[in-house]
């Protein structure tokens, strides 16, 4: 038990430079909704003009809404036994993966994603969902701390458990 | 020198594997088993004049027509020199194929040497093969040959597909691999046995052959052959379908004689697949393999490791409900998600309901019983989402009545109003879950019940999910994945709408006893030393894979 970090067995939270991204995602398609629908209606001239701003701005509340609510409900932790997750605004999901399941881990970083200083961690089964497991929003040196910690886990608990 | 070479076994395999013989033989010349072997000669006529024939064909096609251009007997004779080029070409390239193609069981692996342009050399451990399958259509049947195809749980592709070898030589493969398998290395007389050892677990008699076709109606089929008339009638231009003379009765009889001689036929052409499918149908258990048998015209023979088992599926429907009849899937982790039905091959097609469960006792040591329903108050949520679902179609006719055709029965569909209760208790009824001391049960479906029987340790993730509706009933449905292919039987194993209180207890407890049933299994593996029974331990890691493969980096 002495490769614990000692915020295991708390349900940790993402970086909330993750949010800032999210929203500015959503800022970004209500941006791209918005305009666009400006723009044709520019040419085509069937709607008023509140129309297209209001629709962006809708876009933009929504998106920015379920951004913030998406960060909220992200939660992941280390377990004795396993990886345990939730998320989700709409669909709540909680999974849970035990180590011996554990194939192999990664963690990436998106042109996105770097220019944020964020990461990603995909956690991969043989389950047929694939892989289902993605943590993002992490920052890059606690990705690839979560990495190598999911794997030394999953390659003791092969080595106490399987086989 | 073969101990080992594969350099893909474990440190444990040392112990698996005394095989004094082995190592006595193995250092000089391999033994007359792990020799390479070459494909069946009459391969050649068979994959020249099979592969060959839509080449020629092309060719012959565009030869008439060149030499239609050409004219005279200058393009017909530079025709016939291609044609025969291109037959001389094809029939060598399949002997080069033939000579240049071998295959060798060895200790632990299978092995391939291949091509003919681009060589390949192909190596399977033994361990990991999942599916060992035979097929012959009539032809092959006739010439005695028969592919071989090798499942791992890897990849989408058939890992080893042989083209082909003599019938006898193919069933010689699924014995030797079998033992491999189990550690034990066949004597010759086991192997060269060709007594049908092993108990016979089922077989289908004639009139059970005769149930498959009747039950095998397929709703998909009817919407094929209607789709397919009426591409048919349209591409024939409207001349085909003059004005029907006659009032609207008459067409309406028309159209319901139409859809009663489609659905006859369809009924009828289904139930010939499924005859000429599960033809002769046999499943044996050789000692801890599963095999099977069927076809008509096309014969399969295949095999199935009891420890490769991912899940089993009990299915049936109201007809085999009524008449006591159900249907059992053997999923195991080798076939592609999404391919072809070949997850399916190892399915028992119809069968009384109590065999089909105590085969699930036989194979698996479960017993379907003791499922909870979800919560009553489930009930009046599928009876909720029912109305609504019929207040969307109401809805949507009275607006096309409105703007396109004003005397449509917009309030026909609330005819359907007092199936509502029925159909959503029925829906209940027949949704459920159970933790039985090894394994998690679930049941899902009216139409099409799906009952799983998933062994704790074979749960890959457990996944919990709420969606926004659920939550207003405090419900929750909890999937336990596992690695098995969803081809066919489709959904995983879940259970859908319980209490969310249950479902939270539930995620635990599946990751709980999945570590329970992984810890009975090493220690009934430490009472009985592996190999000494012949039973052979498998790997955890997920779908056999071994640890070198379970890291990252």
């Amino acid at each position: 038990m002495s490769d614990r970090a000692p915020d295991d067995h708390t349900l940790q939270r993402l970086d909330p430079r993750v949010r800032t991204l999210w929203v500015a995602q959503s800022a970004l398609a209500a941006a791209l909704i918005g305009g666009g629908l400006f723009a044709v209606n520019r040419v085509l001239e069937v709607l008023p003009t509140p129309v297209p701003v209001g629709v962006g701005a809708a876009v933009l509340l929504v998106g920015g809404a379920l951004a913030v609510l998406r960060y909220r409900a992200w939660g992941y932790e280390v377990r004795d036994d396993g990886i345990y997750l939730e998320r989700g605004v709409v669909r709540q999901v909680r999974t849970v993966v035990p180590f011996v399941r554990i194939q192999h881990v990664d963690s990436s970083r998106g042109p996105v994603e770097r220019l944020a200083g964020l990461a990603t961690t995909v956690v991969y089964t043989a389950g047929s969902r694939g892989a289902d497991v993605t943590v993002p929003g992490l920052t890059p040196v606690r990705a690839d701390d979560l990495r190598e910690r999911l794997k030394g886990l999953a390659i003791r608990s092969e080595g106490e458990d399987a086989v | 020198m073969s101990d080992g070479s594969s350099g893909q076994t474990e440190a444990g395999d040392a112990g698996v594997k005394p095989a004094p013989e082995t190592a006595e033989q193995g250092d000089a010349t391999p033994p007359v088993d792990e020799q390479p072997r070459a494909l069946s000669p009459l391969s050649i006529p068979y994959r020249a004049v099979s592969r060959g024939a839509s080449v020629a064909f092309t060719l012959l096609f565009l030869v008439v027509s060149g030499s239609s251009l050409l004219g005279g007997t200058v393009g017909q004779l530079a025709g016939v020199a291609l044609v025969g080029l291109a037959v001389v070409a094809i029939v060598a390239y399949e002997v080069v194929y033939w000579r240049r193609y071998e295959y060798a069981v060895t200790t632990d692996t299978f092995d391939i040497r291949s091509g003919v342009f681009r060589r390949r050399n192909r190596e399977i451990p033994v361990d990991r093969i999942q599916n060992v399958d035979i097929t012959r259509n009539v032809v092959q049947r006739m010439l005695g040959v028969a592919e071989v195809d090798m499942e791992t749980a890897g990849g989408g592709a058939t890992e080893a597909a042989v083209r082909y070898v003599g019938f006898e030589e193919a069933k010689r493969l699924q014995r030797v691999l079998a033992a491999r398998k189990r550690g034990a290395d066949p004597t010759p007389e086991a192997a060269d046995d060709d007594e049908p050892r092993g108990e016979v677990l089922f077989e289908l008699a004639p009139r059970e052959l005769g149930l498959v076709g009747l039950f095998s109606f397929d709703l998909r089929t009817p919407g094929v052959v209607v789709f397919l008339l009426y591409g048919l009638v349209t591409t024939r231009g409207a001349g085909m379908v003059p004005s029907v003379p006659g009032d609207g009765l008459t067409l309406v009889g028309l159209a319901v004689a139409a859809g009663a001689l489609i659905v006859l036929f369809s009924w009828a052409a289904g139930g010939v697949a499924a005859v000429l499918n599960y033809y002769d149908f046999r499943l044996t258990r050789v000692d801890d393999e599963l095999q099977y048998e069927r076809g008509l015209l096309r014969r399969y023979d295949g095999s199935i490791p009891l420890d490769k088992v991912q899940t089993l599926t009990v299915l049936d429907d109201p007809l085999k409900r009524r008449f006591g009849y159900a249907t059992l899937y053997v999923e195991t982790a080798g076939y592609a998600p999404g391919g072809d039905d070949r997850g399916s091959q190892a399915a028992i097609p119809i069968a009384d309901r109590e065999r089909v469960l105590s085969l699930v006792a036989e194979l698996e040591g479960a017993t379907v019983e003791g499922l909870e329903r979800p919560p009553k108050r489930v009930r009046r949520r599928y009876a909720a989402r029912y109305l609504i679902a019929l207040g969307v179609v109401v809805g949507a006719l009275v607006a096309v009545e409105r703007l396109l055709l004003s005397g449509l029965l917009w309030y026909a569909p609330l005819a359907l109003l007092p199936v509502v209760p029925v159909a959503a208790h029925l829906k209940w009824r027949h949704r459920g879950y159970a933790l039985a001391p090894d394994h998690v049960l679930t049941r899902n479906g009216v139409l099409r019940r799906r009952i799983k029987v998933v062994p704790y340790y074979r749960v890959q993730t457990v996944i919990d999910s709420r969606s926004l509706f659920q939550r207003r009933w405090s419900l929750a449905t909890v999937t336990a994945d596992t690695a098995g292919s969803l081809s066919l039987v489709g959904a995983d194993a879940a259970a859908v709408d319980v209490d969310d209180r249950t479902a939270a207890r539930l995620r635990e407890t599946l990751s709980d006893r999945l570590y329970e049933a992984l810890d009975d299994r090493i220690r009934e593996r430490r009472i009985a030393p592996p190999g000494a029974d012949g039973w052979r331990p498998e790997r955890r890691g997920g779908v056999e894979s071994g640890p070198e493969s379970t890291p990252e980096d």
